[in-house]
């Protein structure tokens, strides 16, 4: 295997905030094209994980290449999706001016909107089926139209690397299916997405592949090769959960007989 | 009374601009805390440079940042949070300036710094509120783009190379501008009225980032004229007149608001009964 067809890098990659190690020397590979779920439980470095791509964290060690270049380069490749709860969905403000968002990187203070990054809103708009909704207030959107949105403005970004931070929460079982489809067909159109995901069955279903994280890498690859149940037990069981006794809520429990 | 027309319309344009972006923030009440804590810079400004309206300006600047910047490393190297840190600290500034103004030998109107007084905008206070609000109306053309996005959604602002952190403090130092720019003709503590009423008067009403901005332009523009001539005819302070026809304007839209006024809610409320009672029938 070519490096040229991994488009994210890691090599011996650390993390630190201040006392606490967030990632510990994580080397991996992200192929072009592919659709990525990271893993993991609750403080396991997933968030981490995603800022890293962006270049928001000082690294302790290794480095982050992205494509061929470094990290500061690459900024326009990348679109980042906050979680949907940190937005203030009563802003004042249209979907189709969050979508044009996605335009602001490119325009100078001085310069407007020319008919090519119409152009890109529109095509925005339409591939996520959110034409009809384009004049309306984001207040009054739904969970699964919100995602959309966001979605839309990356596109509109014109990046090939997308970067989730836990798109799936709060997102009703169809609004679930509807953006594990999309995530699937632009698998298709060779874009790669990194994604932070909570669930392991959705994962499974909507992810190629997957890393898993415990601070540090327990396993990337093939989703179903990552979320083995060995793999499982070791990124979530350890080290806190050994101290429980398995057998105490066996014995302590009575059945009917 | 002409002049301080002219300067309270002047900063309407700038207020209401600025106002909508800390309503949108979530810092009506870090724009309150800045307004009493320019009040030490201006002591000794006066102090030092005697009342030269240059000197109680950056005196002001000066200390509404270092309230600014100091709460913001408090919140970062205590365990302090950052809104608790700028609560003490604007009220330990405004305690000194307090303090510095009892000790004057010359007695500055504490009443004034307060409440102004709208006779004695001098042509240079117009000049003052004149720049403060084209440098505010062209920053806020400029950086626009960066403006809605670090409001609207600061991580995507970053994620796209975006400098909150800058952004941020542009609109600090517009705010304690303003504030003392408002100070002649309002009193510092009630020109924030003029930054913060029309604004939330606005996203009461509106639906739309820009309709929001002009909306709350218009909004403190109506209330400066109609203060400023309540003020002239019937003696009342002009910063006072002003903030009350605007909370007057606020009042009513909170009840009358066609989305999210109370007369709404509550007819919904009721309806919501009516059509339990007739399922229960």
């Amino acid at each position: 295997m070519s490096d040229a067809h991994n488009i994210i890098r890691f090599r011996e990659v650390g993390v630190r905030y201040g006392a606490h190690t967030a990632l510990k020397d994580l080397s991996l590979d992200i192929p072009c094209g592919s659709i990525t779920a990271i893993l993991g439980p609750n403080g396991a470095g997933k968030s981490t994980f995603l800022k890293a791509c962006l270049g928001w964290l000082p690294l302790s060690h290794g480095e982050i290449r992205i494509g061929d270049k470094h990290l500061e380069h690459a900024l326009p490749r990348l679109a980042y999706l906050p979680q949907r709860q940190t937005i203030d969905w009563d802003f004042p403000i249209t979907v189709r001016r969050v979508v044009e968002q996605g335009r602001y990187p490119r325009l100078k203070p001085w310069q407007r909107f020319k008919a090519s990054d119409h152009q890109a809103v529109n095509h925005a708009l339409e591939e996520l089926g959110i034409t009809a909704l384009a004049q309306r207030p984001i207040s009054q959107l739904s969970a699964g139209q919100q995602q959309r949105v966001f979605l839309a403005r990356a596109l509109a970004q014109g990046a090939d690397i997308f970067l989730l931070d836990e798109p799936f929460t709060g997102l009703d079982a169809t609004a679930t299916d509807e953006l594990a489809h999309i995530l699937r067909s632009w698998e298709v159109q060779g874009r790669t997405v990194l994604a932070a995901v909570h669930d392991f069955d959705l994962a499974k279903k909507a992810f190629g592949r997957g890393i898993l994280l415990a601070n540090k890498l327990i396993a990337s690859g093939p989703i179903l090769s990552v979320l083995t149940e060995a793999n499982i037990d070791l990124a979530y069981k350890a080290p806190r959960l050994f101290e429980i006794d398995p057998l105490k809520h066996a014995r302590s429990a009575s059945f009917p007989s | 009374m002409q002049r301080g027309l002219i300067s309270a319309l002047l900063l309407s344009i700038s207020g209401g601009l600025l106002g909508s972006i800390l309503v949108l923030r979530r810092l009506s009440l870090m724009g309150d805390a800045l307004s009493h804590s320019v009040l030490p810079g201006i002591a000794i400004a006066w102090l030092l440079c005697g009342p030269s309206p240059v000197a109680l300006f950056i005196g002001a600047l000066i200390a509404g940042l270092l309230t600014a910047l100091g709460s913001a490393a408090l919140s970062r190297l205590t365990k302090v949070k950052e809104d608790a840190a700028f609560g003490s600290l604007f009220i330990v500034f405004f305690g000194a300036g307090v303090a510095l103004l009892s000790r004057l030998p010359v007695r500055i109107n504490l009443e004034n710094f307060l409440f102004g007084s709208i006779l004695s905008v001098s042509p240079s206070d117009i000049k003052l509120s004149l720049s403060v609000s084209a440098l505010t109306v062209v920053i806020f053309i400029i950086a626009r783009r960066g403006i809605l996005l670090e409001t609207f959604d600061p991580s995507f602002h970053r994620a796209t190379g975006g400098k909150g952190g800058f952004i941020h403090a542009l609109l600090l130092i517009l705010t304690v501008l303003n504030l003392v720019a408002g100070m002649q003709t309002m009193g510092v503590i009630l020109s924030l009225g003029l930054f913060l009423l029309p604004a939330v008067t606005a996203y009461l009403w509106c639906e739309t980032f820009l309709k929001l901005l002009l909306t709350a332009c218009i909004l403190a523009l109506i209330s400066s004229f109609a203060g400023i001539l309540i003020s002239y005819y019937t003696g009342i302070a002009s910063g006072a007149c002003i903030v009350l026809c605007l909370g007057t304007i606020f009042i009513i839209s909170v009840i009358f608001s066609p989305k999210h006024g109370v007369l709404r809610k509550l007819i919904e409320s009721i309806n919501q009964h009516r059509s339990v009672n007739h399922s229960l029938d």
